[in-house]
């Protein structure tokens, strides 16, 4: 899957995507289920917690 | 609803909400110079029809700002947070720039009355920066 069709697939833009995939944006809770559905998994198999466990 | 479907109706909503909004725009800064040169050079200072046009003025800049609303409504949550960014930024700048400019002619550092509407091209000017800058950050 082109970053384009899933972009077009979770209805936002190509740009935030890619911000998305490198790490520069964190989407919100609502996108970020939308791509755990998208790809049938749970949200912490596609999104990894990089702040240190306290 | 398959994909490009789906692109199709992102891409056009945003198309359309823009150009309503610079419709929008064009029709306020056309009220607004008919309010700013009408009394002087068509009506003669009539009290009702400057009234008039102030009244359409407000009105139509109260509807900009719905419609602003709208576009802004429909962007996605990254597009958003760069208006917002830019935004906060504009207003900041705005302020302190507009305190400092408020006060240069009673601390006698400039000779003439600070015009208040200098400061919208301080807002516009930094509102791109802001732009800029955010999109920088994220994109």
């Amino acid at each position: 899957m082109t970053q384009a069709a899933l972009a077009n697939a979770l209805g936002v833009s190509r740009q935030t995507m890619n911000s998305i995939e490198k790490g520069k944006f964190d989407p919100s809770l609502p996108l970020a289920f939308k791509v755990a559905r998208l790809f049938k998994c749970r949200i912490e198999d596609v999104f990894i917690d990089d702040e240190p466990n306290v | 609803m398959n994909v490009s479907e789906h692109c199709n109706e992102l891409t056009e909503r945003s198309k359309v909400s823009t150009k309503r909004l610079a419709k929008w725009t064009g029709l306020w800064l056309l009220s607004l110079a008919t309010l700013t040169f009408g009394p002087m050079y068509i009506w003669d200072y009539h009290t009702s029809l400057t009234l008039l046009a102030l009244v359409a003025n407000l009105v139509i800049g109260v509807k900009m700002i719905w419609v602003n609303k709208q576009h802004l409504d429909g962007l996605d949550e990254l597009q958003q947070r760069i208006m917002l960014e830019a935004a906060t930024f504009s207003l900041g700048i705005t302020m302190i720039a507009g305190a400092a400019y408020g006060v240069l002619d009673a601390i006698k550092l400039i000779s003439f009355q600070p015009n208040p509407s200098a400061l919208l091209f301080v807002m516009g000017i930094s509102y791109i920066v802001g732009t800029l800058l955010s999109r920088r950050k994220y994109l």
